[in-house]
Parts: structure tokens; sequence; C-alpha cells
């Protein structure tokens, strides 16, 4: 028999000083394809990091590769979270850079990225074409980095790995962001490498996943256990009785205007790419709306007009709680009165500041706190924090936590100030199912104070119930708005 | 015209380089009302122009862009800016007539010609704001007695001012009134309005003067912002080559190297700086820039006082006036230099290894930023000015040395602080040919604890610690820094 691709013997990891694996031990043979699932926190993405070498190589973890194949000998790790530097090497960015027109032309475009990793690995051009279209990604080559989503990042990043073709992928998080055709569409292509005998670990709570995967296994107290495909069901879920902070179930001032959202023929585009055209929309106080489109449909450019952050928003006609954008008011007017989460802030967001401090900021609309919150502020602050089960981590640095934790203190920020209008940008990427869960529950529960909010997730299973009405974005146009009366089903 | 602060009478003179007044929060309550309703014309759209008009829209005030014909007309850059983030844009003829404030953000050497394009044009009784003093003091432009004239001077590149807004934050910021044109007492609180509509309030206001502004930015850019970190990478590169330490490896030590050790200033100052080093090197450069600081102070003294008399702004503009001949020659020539055109080596450096094996910079830094702060307090700027013009910026400049060595450096810097910066470094170069004869690999190059067993006296060390801890710069500094504690780091982008 050949030597196993894998090899673990009494791996032992920490992460900041906390042991995260003992005594692990994991064998992965020839023709294995893995899935590792469980807990946010519980050591898959230290694991994933460990096998593929980066930052630092462990004695106790054999990799052999196969010479007799053409496929790179190595283990190709894709982050969870995206990085990019601009020309000059920084990145020191901030979220709302890319509706900024002159800030866009400093990070490289799309197409110089790829032909720098391309001749790094040397690989044939003429074979990520094909990646390109399958995920969607063919017209954004000439697009700079600071122009991708969230979503289109991550896309970047699978069409490397998959025009790469190792001879081991692990994927972290590969689904996140990613809209229902683009998620199939990958499980398809990660098949096709499979069959041309790349192997996968695949760290990922989701159901829908690609046929290749044939051994299950999940961490539990710092060791890798395996389960069958049934184990999988979410009956472990615990019942979830901490009381809702009284703050926020006080009824939400919708102070000026029974009209949050008034767009009337609103148009956005950079030179002579449009991204949106001629959107008419309505929100009224008090209702939920989902908001749904393809990546790259424009939805993160209308979110942005809502916040404050788009400078085109002064030339267009659009209302935001009753007035009109650019008669007189600040944008801190504006972002007081909304609570926000979306990718682009979280991956935009202070990593210097501790826990706490990121929450308590949320009352400023600011990344990091810069002034002191004074007693109220503070005390709703820890009852937040100890709703979300955050204590022992009050005093720590965001980037010190895995990013499941960081996205529950973002969480926790978002309605720290208990806002009339929540804005939810794929609020639940990062968490697990049971933490998504509670998280809706909490929409659910603030909705029903009068919150208006608008909600943007392409997981069915992650949309809380209070959905009522949803819009429909294609190519930058109002597709369809409706009523809806039972859960929403996804295109 | 003639040089204003010439005019003044000694008295005078020292009562305005004097002002100096770190606002209190409470003062921006009042928000950005005074400008409220009011209409905000900005000359220029550059990196001080498009990112100020950015935040002040944001902050609800009415801002449009005037421009000059040709750059309407060629549709350049400025002109791009503007329309491209939907402000109105609009010649002289139609922007300044109706303009309640006009925000002058043209450079520095363009601002005669530009002032008297738009000041006939500018109505009764409105303002007319800059960013920099250098016109009002050092030329002398006289304005019409019925406008206001006030400063907003935000101690960060443009991008910076921008990132840090829309973060929720704000740069330090300097705000004057100038005492000859503010007929209608208007000037402080339309000045306090226009630095909390580009969020400078919350990160720390000094209330300045044109005088003081000038006077201070035009020593700290010359000395050690600009000046010594030129003379200190070309000095340490051209040694370590001359010792044979690896070119590459010598070229990226100097580059990143002033980025990493001045990082350590923004957090615990000078003596922050000189912690980073072990208790030996601590010792050696302390003494080394004692040494330094002797040897360069008549040279420091020197550039105080040919500011203070207008000798330095008189030669610098004769220059404008021969087409920068000088500046363009030392600008080539610095493009010219080994250390510019050796590209920093693929090595790995760890952040602690900048420290341990480039003491000589940490003891030029701590010589330069002591030197310059003593120099200005002496010269009746006070201490707080001369600690934003010093310490607080040294940082700022290293890094755009980081980015690509000192042709960075002097592109993001203005002409003025690029001349000055040449003039500094051609006479401080010789200065130090004796001191650099002693200057062995220890010091630039190697890790200077290599072989040394590491003791050091104590009384001795108490009495380094001491003197460090108690220098004035550090003392205002640390005052300073408590009350922009949220300040983020900040770097030119
Ligand atoms: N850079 C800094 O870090 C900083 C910090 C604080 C204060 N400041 C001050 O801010 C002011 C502006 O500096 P900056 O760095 O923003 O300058 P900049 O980026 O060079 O921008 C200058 C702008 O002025 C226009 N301009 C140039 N010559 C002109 C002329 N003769 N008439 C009319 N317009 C002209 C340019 O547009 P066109 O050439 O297209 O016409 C451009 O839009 C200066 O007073 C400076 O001292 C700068």
């Amino acid at each position: 028999m050949s030597k196993p691709v894998v090899h673990i013997t009494n791996l032992n990891l920490k992460y900041r000083n906390k042991p995260v694996l003992q005594d692990l031990n994991w064998t992965i043979n020839a023709n294995e394809n893995w899935l590792v699932c469980g807990t946010s926190g519980s050591g898959k993405t230290s694991l994933a990091k460990a096998i593929a070498r980066i930052g630092h190589s462990y004695s106790n973890i054999e990799t052999s590769f196969n010479a007799q194949s053409s496929l790179p000998a190595l283990a190709y790790y894709v982050a969870n979270w995206f990085q990019f530097k601009d020309l000059e090497g920084q990145s020191n960015f901030y979220y709302q850079q890319r509706y900024n027109k002159q800030s866009t032309e400093t990070t490289a475009t799309v197409k110089a990225e790829l032909e720098s990793f391309g001749k790094k690995h040397a690989l044939q051009f003429n074979e990520v074409d094909r990646v390109l279209a399958a995920l969607g990604f063919s017209e954004l080559k000439n697009s700079t980095l600071i122009q991708l989503s969230s979503g289109e990042h991550k896309k970047l990043q699978l069409v490397k790995a998959l025009w790469l073709k190792p001879q081991l992928l692990i994927l972290d998080l590969p689904y996140n962001g990613l809209d229902v055709l683009s998620r199939k569409n990958l499980n398809l292509l990660l098949e096709e490498i499979s069959e041309a005998g790349s192997q996968l670990i695949l760290i990922s709570n989701e159901t829908e996943l690609p046929s290749c995967i044939n051994r299950i296994a999940t961490i539990e107290e710092g060791k890798l256990v395996e389960i069958s495909a049934d184990e999988r069901s979410w009956n472990d879920i615990e019942t979830f009785d901490k009381q809702v902070p009284t703050f926020l179930s006080e009824a939400v001032v919708n102070a000026s205007s029974e009209e949050i959202i008034k767009m009337i023929n609103v148009n956005i585009s950079y030179g002579e790419k449009q991204v949106l055209k001629d959107i008419n929309w309505e929100v009224k106080a008090g209702e939920k709306w989902v908001l749904h489109g393809h990546n790259g449909s424009g939805k993160s450019t209308l979110l942005s007009l809502i916040c404050g952050d788009h400078p085109q928003a002064y030339a267009n006609d659009f209302h935001l709680f009753g007035n009109k954008r650019g008669s007189g008011e600040s944008i801190w007017e504006i972002k007081e009165r909304i609570g926000l989460i979306s990718p682009e802030l979280h991956w935009y967001f202070d990593p210097s500041a501790t826990v706490w401090q990121s929450i308590v900021s949320g009352f400023y609309d600011s990344s990091g706190l810069f002034c002191d919150p004074g007693y109220s502020k503070k005390a709703q602050t820890d009852e937040l924090i100890h709703y979300f089960g955050l204590d022992e981590y009050k005093n720590t640095l965001m980037n010190e936590l895995p990013l499941g934790k960081q996205r529950l203190a973002l969480l926790a920020r978002t309605i720290v100030k208990n806002p009339e209008l929540l804005i939810l940008d794929e609020p639940c990427q990062g968490l697990d199912q049971q933490q998504t869960l509670h998280f809706n529950k909490l929409v659910d529960e603030l909705c029903k104070n009068g919150t208006t909010l608008i909600y943007v997730g392409h997981f069915e299973s992650q949309i809380p119930g209070c959905i009522e009405k949803r819009i429909l974005l294609e190519n930058g146009e109002v597709n369809s708005v409706e009523i809806l009366h039972k859960k929403p089903i996804l295109t | 015209m003639s040089n204003y602060f010439n005019t003044l009478p000694l008295r005078e003179k020292l009562n305005q380089l004097g002002v100096c007044d770190f606002m209190d929060s409470s003062e921006f309550l009042d928000g950005v009302n005074a400008l409220k309703g009011k209409k905000l014309v900005i000359v220029g759209c550059g990196a001080q122009g498009l990112n100020q008009g950015l935040n002040l829209r944001d902050s609800g005030l009415n801002v449009a862009y005037t421009l000059r014909k040709e750059a309407i007309e060629g549709k350049r850059d400025s002109w791009k800016n503007a329309t491209e983030n939907n402000f109105t844009v609009g010649t002289y003829e139609e922007l300044i007539p109706t303009a309640d404030v006009v925000i002058n953000l043209t450079p520095d050497k363009q601002h005669t010609a530009v002032v008297n394009a738009v000041m006939p044009l500018m109505k009764q009784g409105a303002t007319l704001l800059y960013s920099h003093g250098f016109n009002i003091v050092e030329e002398g432009m006289q304005i019409r007695k019925d406008i206001t004239v006030i400063m907003v001077a935000p101690k960060c590149p443009g991008s910076e001012v921008r990132a840090e807004y829309v973060r929720g934050f704000g740069v330090p910021t300097l705000i004057a009134v100038h005492p000859e044109n503010d007929p209608e007492g208007k000037g402080l609180a339309q000045a306090k309005a226009y630095c909390v509509g580009t969020g400078g309030h919350r990160a720390g206001v000094l209330k300045s003067s044109f005088v003081a502004e000038v006077k201070s930015d035009l020593m700290g850019e010359q000395t050690i912002l600009c000046g010594l970190l030129q003379t200190g990478s070309i000095l340490s590169f051209d040694k370590m080559v001359e010792k044979g330490i690896d070119a590459g490896y010598a070229s990226k030590l100097v580059q990143y190297g002033v980025e990493v050790i001045t990082e350590a200033l923004k957090h615990g100052g000078v003596s922050g700086m000189m912690d980073r080093l072990s208790n030996v090197a601590k010792v050696k450069a302390f003494e080394i820039s004692e040494e330094l600081k002797d040897i360069m102070r008549p040279l420091f003294q020197k550039h105080q006082d040919d500011i203070m008399s207008g000798e330095f702004s008189r030669t610098m503009m004769e220059d404008w006036a021969a087409g920068d001949k000088n500046l363009l020659a030392w600008r080539a020539a610095t493009g010219e230099t080994a250390f510019e055109k050796t590209p920093a080596g693929d090595v790995k450096i760890g952040e602690q290894e900048y420290f341990d094996n480039y003491t000589l910079m940490v003891a030029f830094v701590r010589a330069g930023v002591e030197l310059a702060f003593e120099t200005m307090v002496q010269a009746g700027i006070k201490p707080e000015s001369a600690y934003y013009e010093s310490l607080h910026e040294t940082p700022l400049i290293a890094n755009t040395i980081a980015r690509k060595k000192l042709f960075e450096m002097n592109r993001v810097i203005s002409d003025t602080a690029e001349y000055g910066c040449y003039l500094f470094d051609y006479a401080c170069k010789p200065l130090l040919a004796d001191f650099m004869t002693k200057v062995d690999t220890d010091l630039v190059g190697k890790n200077f604890n290599e072989g040394k067993d590491g003791s050091v006296d104590n009384r001795t060390l108490i009495a380094i610690n001491e003197v460090l801890r108690s220098h004035e710069v550090e003392v205002v500094g640390a005052r300073l820094r408590k009350a922009m504690t949220a300040m983020k780091s900040i770097k030119t982008a």
C-alpha cells in the first residue's frame, strides 16, 4: 500500500496560548476526500494551516505526495479570509474605499493578479478561462482588487486554487459569500479536479457538498472524530434560554417618518460601467425585507447608498428617513440610526481593537473606539457581551480570535444601540449552525419592536422567519419586488 | 509684497509665535453650525482638496470646486476627481462670486497667482481659508480688509484625512486666524466648524497662528523630518557597503528600518524607541546621540535662524524665479545615490532585528527629534507646536521612505520641504564626516549585542533613562498622545 498522503501523530497545537488541538491523530489515504465540520473555534482552521505548513512546520505531520503525478506536489490552503495589498505593498484600506472613484486604481487588476500567480506556479493560461467562466468571473478581469465584493474575492481565491490543482487542496469555508449558482458550480469543479487526482479537505458546515466527499469528521476536545453522514444532522442544538437584554426589547423610535428609504430612478456608474440602473424602491418603517441577487448584481452598492458610504448618493433622488440626501444632513446622523454588518465591514474593521471596544464603537459607528462612552453605554455593552457568551473574550483583541467569535462581536456591535434600521448583509458568515439559529431568533425578537430590517443572505437556511418582502436585483436593475407569505425560495 | 513676519515689532513676533492652545473637545460642541448653509468653494482638487471636500460634504456642508480653465478644458485629474464624485465644478468666474468661504488648496508655490486671481471675484465679507500659511507669512500676501483669513491645517496627507474620517475619527489639526484679517471676529468660529467638518476635532486640535505654523513647519521638515532622515539613510547605506555588508541587505535595512524604528515613537516617544534596544545598545545609542547633538546643533540653529529671518524663503523664492534650478539639480543628484539605485534584497529582516542591527538610526532619530524640538522652543515656538512638527510627524515621513525610498519621500512632501531637505542634507553630510569614520558595523548592519556580555552599570542606565524621560519633548508628548490615544497607526497612503 502506498504511504498515506497526510499522517498526523499526536499533534498538539495552541492558538494564542490556549490549547486547541490535543494529541490529535489523523491519516488521510489516497482517494480520500474529507469534510471537517463542527462548531466555530474548535480548531479547524488551525489544523488546516498546520497541514499546509503555514507559519510553522510540525514534525508530527508527515505529508507525502505522488511523484508520478503531473499535479503540483503540495498542500495548498485557501483561507477563510482574503488578503490583498495595494501596489505599494500596503493594506491600510477602509471599507468605503471601493466606492470612491479615485481610490480604486491603487491596487492591481484581477488580470495582473492572476498573471503573477500563473507565472509563479508555471500554469497554462488557457486553462484559467474555463474556471473563470464557471464561477461567473470573466467580466471582472479588468477590475481592480479593491473594487471586488467579498464574494468576488472569495471566487478569486477559488479560481487560483482550481487552476493550480494541487495534490492536496484544503478549503476553509469556501462557500462563504457565494450565491447559489456559484456554489453549485464550485462543487462541480471540485468533483472535476478530484477526478483528475487532487484530494480535498473541505472545512464547512454546508450540506450541499461535492459528491466526491467520502469521509466526514469533526473536532471534539482537540481530537479528530470521524462521523457518518447521518450524525451530521443537527440534533445536538442546545435550547437557548438566555433572556434578550431588556434595552433591546424597548420599541425603537421611528422619530421622523414612516418612510425609511425612498429611491427614485437611482443610477450609479463608474465611468462606462453602470452598476445600478433606475432603481425605484420604498421601504416603510417596520418592514422586513430580504435583498436577493447574484454576486455582482449590485447589492452592496445599493446598501452602501443607504449607509451614507457612497459619494454618488449626492447626485441621485434619494430619501432616507424622510430627508433628501444632500440636504444638509451629515453621514453620522444617518449612521446613528442604522445598525450595519457586512462582510466588507468585517474585513476592514480595526483588528487591533478589543472585543469590548469593538462593540461599544457601534454607538459611534466608528471602526475602533475613540472616546469614553460613559456609564449607560458601557452597561448595555456588558449585557450584550454576556448575552453573546463573549465574557471571557471581553479584553481580547479582535485579531486574536477565530473568525466566528469576531463575527459574534461585530453582530453585538450591530445591535448595541437598538437601531431603527438593521442592515444585515450575510450576518452569519463564519458562524456555525447553532450560532446562526440563535442569531436569527434574536433578529426575530428585535423585529417585534418595530425595527426595520434589510437582510441579505445566499443561504436559505440562514434567513430569519420574520421576513415579509423581497426585492431581487439582477445586473443592477430591480428584477422583482414581492410580498412573501412563507420563507423565501432562492433562485 | 514683503515678508509679513519681518514687518512685525519684536513683541508682536513673539506674541504670534507663542499662540498655542490645545483645545478641549467641549470647544467643538457647536459642530459645523458656523458654516451650515454657507457656500464652500475649494480651489484645486488634489490630495488635500478632494479629501477635505469629501469629508465636508459628508458632514452636511455645501461644497463645490473651482479649477483653472486649463484643468477643466483638459479634463485633468483634478477635474475628474471632482466630477466623478458628483461635485459641482466651475471656473473662478462662475463660482467664486457667490462663495461664502473660498478654500485655497493649490500648491504653495502657486498661491500668490491663485489668490491674485480669485480675490477680486470674492464677495464682500467672505472668508479665505488656507491649509498652510507660507503665502501669508513668508510672501506677505495682502488680503482685502473685508475678507476673513483663516487656516485649518491637517497634520497628515490628504488620503489619511479621508481614511480616518470614514473610520469615525480624524487627524490632528492646527487652526489659526490671521490677526490682520478678522474684521467681523468670526474667524475662529468658522475655523472650528471647518475642523469639525473634516473630522479633525476628534483627534486633537491645536489653536496656533499663521506665523507659528509656518516657522515650525519649515523647521521640522528641513531638519528632523526630511533632511536628517535623508542624510542618515545615505550615510548608513554607504557605511555598510564600505564595510562589506551585502548591498541588498543594507538597502533593505535602511529603507524599512526608519519606518520600524520610528513606529516606536508613535507609541512611547523617544524613550519608547530607546527602550526597544538592549541595555548595552541603549547606553551606546545614548552616547553617540549626545555626540551627534553636539555636532549638529549649530546646523539646526542656522536653519532656524534663516527661517526666522526670512533668509530661507528669500533664497528659495530666488530658486523658484530661476525655474527651480537648484531644486531640480539636487533632486537628480539624490536619485543617483547608491542607496536609491540599490534595490532592497530579498532577505527577511525581523522587527526586532531592525533595532538591533541599526542602532545608528535610533541615535540619529533621537538626536534629530530632540534637537529640532529644543531649537524651536528656544526660538519662541511653544512646546506643543514643536512636538507636532518634530516627533509627531517623523513616523509619517519615515513611512514614505519605506514605500519607495527617498524618491517617494521627496515626491510626497511639498516642494518647499524638498528644497529645505536638500539644503540640510548638503550641509549635514560634511559635518558628520569625522563622526562616520568611527562608525563600524556593530552600529549599522550587524547585531550590536553580538559578542557582548550584555551587562551595564546600574547607575549609568538609570541616569540615562532619567535624561531621556525628563526631556520636555517626552513630557509634552505624553500629554498630547494621551489626548490622541485613539489615534490609530496613521499611515501615508
Ligand atoms: N500634502 C500634504 O500632506 C499637506 C498637508 C497639510 C497641508 N497641505 C497644504 O495643502 C495645500 C494643497 O496641497 P496638496 O498637497 O493637496 O496639493 P496637490 O495635491 O498638488 O494639489 C494641487 C491642486 O491645485 C491645482 N493647481 C495647481 N496649480 C494651480 C494653479 N496655478 N492654479 C489653480 N490651481 C492649481 C491642481 O490642479 P490642476 O493642476 O489640475 O489645475 C491640484 O488640483 C498646500 O497649501 C499644502 O501646503 C498639504
